[in-house]
């Protein structure tokens, strides 16, 4: 690149070039364009994303990403401030948002909070689609708010605190959330990738910032960050609060399949989860997944083993397919008989990898998704 | 005019493990013959077919909504198809015949997203009215305690009051599980005066299932009505009027544009059911046009500088050419209309535009509302001194307690008719009335409506 001739309009030579060479880089972006568009188009249906959960999955992560940064920089900002760095408080304050930076770092594609985040998307996909059912005695009020009349304080509590969190969760989509309603593990990890990526851009403006500020700066993030760990409490969420509302319940078998189809029938899929996680053992996620699963041989067998009725089962299998067009009625109704005929000792022993350690588990499926030995 | 009220008693039938109707009421009996069946062979409607079918195998009550062909209509049905010992017992609610393009589809799933969007915070209830949801800051914002109303009955958080007509409209909501807007309450907790509006949620079978509701709250300044301040009236802004007149109306005529091009096939020919979508884009597109007309006119006419012309007019005249203007729609709808005749006159002071409008709209109700080869009469009439033009129709009326409704803003004549923003009578009402007359109706059910717009007679 010749920039050595002393023209007087090096700003239109500059201009150019930069002209020159994004063309000469064209090319090669029309084809990763085309690579990816390629991979799009024959990604299998089932597990492509719908627009419908793409835009929720969108919305939420910019929404946690929004709500962890926000009470970062704020913190910090005022730490800063105390401790007579102003012009890092002000910048701290108000420059642009990290979203976009831990994105195209790949952090957000973090296999684990994506799992929960989609399970968590899909699952309110799920409620939102549920045929709305009304009882037979419109004065009969619906499930949880007859359990918060539970004379059984434990039971009460517990409804009352699934209504709250559920209510919470719904608000996400009214204003900015708050908290981020994760797993504690995971929201470690987000606020510790959001505060450094602030710190990374003042890294990049170091010979502007005065002596001395980024070891201030690290030690206002990092405090910050501190202060937002500790106030998670991940049992506040949702997932915990349905699965304690379970363990109160502790359903017997004759209970449960009435709970379950009452579950369904009010739209609370993270309760039905709960509920079928706390009578097989395993946790919320996995429950979730089974709950959520397209094909749902899976929801069929933990239903046997729970030795749910087939007048149950038909009735969950009729409200999930109304919901989720990709379920296909037609083949649940034509196999019906052979569900209800499973001996629950039979869908037990089946099921059993799942009863296995969760840890031994993820290691299996890590295992497998690297190939075959 | 079909008898569309949902209240009406079921109708039952029994279908046999075979598939065959064993016996049923006499609708459905109709219906099913209609389509080619009769008792004895198989159910001859698809739909309800498949439901029966459906219901025997997962041997569990099966509720659906299905839309069934009638003739050249559609028929909206809400099916309870029990399975038991001797078949599948049948009942059969909702009856709405369906118009090629249904607004009120549409507006049953919206209404609660539309009242969420405009209210300050939302909440949501079971049948029983017990709380289910709550909008979790709103406690901490208005003072209460969210958390500790959550599965309460409703009126533990809000103290109901009665509007100014000594009305509870959330009771007439319940009753008719239908939309309600401004009932006035207080929040129990701190006395903050609130109006809640309320859409139904229904399951498939038309059940009651609770509401989706937004609260406003009212300041304590003006608890009445909204301020109207620079012009601005009931919170349509002239700018966003003039906004919204701009931003909708050109692509809507577009899209109105495209979609008749598309139906009549000028580009090649096209899957029929295809040709009968872009009819169907076409009619909400104009659906949509008609309603900007109306907001655009709503906003003129709330605004306190709003005033009409005085002018001669011949009120006989302007009837005539109003008839005129409907006269294709009427055709279509095998609609006669009887006019004035044309040596008839009139004489009347108002603004010709205007009035035109009022007549246009009430002899379009008119023409809606009738039966297919009935009769829209327009009679010109001098009393004293005021002018009246009489429009009658031979539709199913308009029951007493409903006539004050109708000249309200956003209701309509029949809420379960497709089409229309509810605007129409209220906006043909104040025209008449800013011109010194006035838009009434007498009409008892079974007997046609009777709109009579007056205006002042000129000697």
């Amino acid at each position: 690149m010749s920039s050595n001739d002393g023209d007087m309009d090096d700003g239109t030579h500059r201009g150019v070039s930069k002209l020159l060479a994004r063309a000469a880089a064209a090319d090669v972006r029309a084809d990763r364009r085309l690579a990816v568009a390629v991979d799009d188009f024959f990604l299998p249906d089932e597990s492509r994303l719908d627009e419908r959960l793409r835009s929720a999955l969108g919305g939420t992560l910019s929404a946690l990403v929004a709500a962890v940064e926000s009470a970062v920089r704020r913190h910090a900002a005022r730490l800063l401030a105390t401790r007579g760095v102003p012009e890092l408080s002000i910048e701290l304050e108000t420059g642009d948002p990290v979203f976009s930076r831990l994105a195209s770092a790949g952090l957000l594609r973090d296999v684990e909070l994506m799992r929960e985040l989609v399970g968590r998307a899909r699952q309110d996909v799920l409620a939102e689609a549920l045929p709305v059912d009304a009882p037979e005695d419109p004065d009969r009020a619906s499930l949880l708010a007859r359990l918060i009349q539970h004379p059984d304080s434990v039971v009460a509590a517990a409804a009352m605190a699934l209504l709250a969190a559920e209510s919470r969760r719904r608000g996400e989509s009214e204003g900015l959330p708050t908290r981020t309603d994760l797993p504690a593990e995971l929201h470690h990890r987000l606020v510790w990738w959001v505060a450094a990526a602030l710190r990374e851009r003042f890294v990049a403006l170091a010979d502007e910032t005065p002596n001395g500020a980024l070891p201030a700066l690290d030690r206002a993030l990092v405090e910050a960050a501190t202060r937002s760990v500790s106030a998670h409490d991940e049992g506040d969420r949702l997932e915990a609060a349905a699965m304690r509302l379970a363990a109160a319940l502790d359903a017997r078998a004759d209970e449960l399949p009435p709970l379950l189809v009452e579950a369904i029938a009010d739209r609370r899929p993270a309760l039905f989860a709960a509920l079928i996680a706390h009578a097989l053992g395993v946790d919320h996620g996995d429950a979730r997944e089974i709950l959520l699963d397209p094909a749902a041989d899976r929801l069929w067998l933990v239903l046997r083993a729970l030795e749910v009725d087939r007048a149950s089962i038909a009735r969950i299998g009729l409200a999930l397919s109304e919901a989720d067009p990709r379920r296909d009625l037609d083949s649940f109704a034509e196999g019906l008989d052979d569900i209800a005929a499973t001996p629950a000792t039979d869908a037990r022993a089946a099921l059993a990898p799942l009863l296995l350690h969760p840890d031994y588990r993820a290691a299996m499926v890590a295992l497998g998704r690297g190939g075959r030995a | 005019m079909n008898v569309t009220d949902p209240m009406l008693p079921p109708v039952r039938g029994l279908i046999d493990r075979e598939g065959r109707l064993v016996e049923a009421d006499k609708r459905l009996h109709d219906l099913n013959a209609r389509a080619g069946g009769g008792v004895g062979q198989p159910i001859a409607i698809p739909q309800i077919a498949t439901l029966t079918r459906l219901a025997q195998r997962l041997g569990i009550l099966v509720s659906r909504g299905v839309v069934a062909a009638d003739g050249d209509d559609d028929v909206e049905l809400w099916v309870r198809a029990e399975p038991g010992a001797d078949g599948v017992k049948l009942m059969i609610t909702g009856w709405r015949t369906r118009a090629a393009w249904h607004p009120e589809a549409l507006q049953g799933e919206r209404d609660g997203d539309f009242l969420r969007s405009a209210g300050d915070w939302s909440w949501e209830t079971d049948s029983a009215l017990r709380i289910t949801f709550l909008s979790i800051n709103a406690g901490a914002k208005h003072g209460f305690d969210s958390g500790a109303m959550l599965g309460q009955p409703l009126t533990k958080l809000f103290a109901l009051g009665e509007d100014r007509e000594g009305a509870f409209p959330i009771l007439g909501g319940l009753a008719m599980h239908q939309r309600f807007d401004d009932q006035r309450a207080t929040i129990r907790a701190t006395g903050r005066p609130v109006r809640l509006s309320a859409a139904p949620r229904t399951d498939a079978s038309g059940a009651f299932a609770g509401f989706v509701g937004a609260v406003h709250m009212i300041d304590d300044e003006a608890p009445e009505v909204a301020p109207k301040l620079n012009g601005s009236g009931d919170g349509v802004s002239e700018a966003f009027a003039a906004r919204l007149d701009h931003a909708l109306r050109t692509p809507l005529g577009r899209i109105i544009a495209n979609a008749d091009s598309i139906n009549a096939q000028s580009e090649g020919p096209l899957r029929q059911d295809y040709a009968d979508y872009a009819a169907d884009i076409a009619s909400a597109g104009r659906h949509l046009m008609g309603l900007v007309d109306d907001l655009v006119d709503l906003q003129a006419i709330e605004r306190p500088d709003f005033v009409v012309a005085k002018e001669p007019v011949d009120l006989a005249d302007v009837a005539r050419r109003a008839a005129g203007l409907l006269a294709v729609r009427a055709s279509e709808a095998q609609v006669s209309i009887d006019k004035p005749a044309p040596q008839e006159v009139l004489p009347a002071t108002g603004e010709f535009r205007r009035a035109l409008q009022v007549l246009v709209n009430l002899i379009g109700n008119a023409v809606r509302y009738s039966p297919a080869e009935g009769m829209v009469w327009i009679r010109a009439e001098r009393e004293d001194g005021i002018a009246a033009i009489i429009v009658a129709d031979q539709g199913k009326g308009i029951a007493i307690e409903d006539q004050a409704r109708i000249f309200e803003k956003f209701e309509r004549v029949d809420p379960r008719e497709p089409g229309g923003s509810g605007l129409g009578l209220y906006i043909a009402r104040r025209l008449a009335r800013a011109m010194g007359g006035d838009v009434t109706v007498d009409s008892a059910p079974g007997q046609g409506a009777r709109f009579v717009f007056t205006l002042p007679y000129r000697e």
